[in-house]
């Protein structure tokens, strides 16, 4: 299991714009892909209710879980937008 | 299937006439556009559900088969932070479609620059499966879009 904590910087947090491109580019893969934050349970990062249910505010921590092949570069792209402000 | 509901009075215009393009080109999901009657109002839930987030500016009510459908109230407006925007519900509250959530006043967001068009989203919806999309003048309750 692959995994990357990132601090999210958008102004509006995890919504609108950089929750769309996540749960798009989440959903590229075949294998699951989860988002929580910190200290919280996980949910899907590819269902964009769960994502915006989730209302991840600038400067909350989220922690994203990937397992399978070429789970580090998704990871490393999801935490890439994640924490763009 | 489940009947969306317009949350507003206006003309449906589509997603692609939305000025932004998470909306215009339908990366938050397929759905409609409403081009709000500019007067003073009070947005409905589009379905019955639960309310699981609701802002000032935006809210997503979720029904009892998990299907969540997004109303945003203009276009940038979470950069109001909450001014001009008032709740009429709670989040976590059940509400019937057709309940008011949020009470606005389009016409307040326009004279601040920005579009008051409120897009109406099916979010996590199967291609393919919103049809039956109104087109033209709607009345507030008014069917909106068929969710299959």
């Amino acid at each position: 299991m692959a995994e990357r904590t990132v601090s999210v910087a958008s102004e509006v947090g995890l919504h609108a714009r950089p929750a769309a491109t996540f749960v798009q580019t989440a959903a590229k893969v075949p294998f699951d892909v989860t988002i929580a934050k910190a200290g919280g349970s996980p949910v899907s990062a590819k269902s964009i209710l769960s994502v915006l249910a989730l209302d991840v505010r600038q400067g909350e921590s989220i922690v994203i879980s990937a397992e399978g092949e070429g789970a580090e570069e998704l990871l490393d792209e999801l935490a890439q937008i994640a924490s763009a402000s | 299937m489940t009947t969306v509901l317009a949350p507003v009075a206006g003309a449906a215009i589509g997603l692609a006439a939305v000025p932004d393009p998470v909306f215009s080109q339908a990366m938050v999901g397929p759905g409609t556009a409403i081009d709000p009657l500019r007067q003073p109002v009070e947005a409905l839930a589009p379905i019955d559900g639960t309310i699981v987030k609701l802002h000032p500016h935006a809210y997503v009510v979720v029904g009892d088969d998990g299907r969540g459908v997004l109303v945003h109230l203009g276009i940038d407006t979470v950069q109001l932070k909450g001014e001009g925007f008032r709740l009429l519900a709670a989040e976590g509250d059940r509400v019937s479609a057709g309940q008011p959530v949020v009470a606005w006043d389009p016409a307040t967001v326009e004279a601040g620059g920005r579009s008051p068009v409120c897009p109406v989203v099916a979010l996590d919806a199967v291609a393919g499966s919103v049809g039956e999309i109104a087109e033209g003048g709607v009345a507030a309750g008014d069917p909106l879009f068929e969710w299959s």
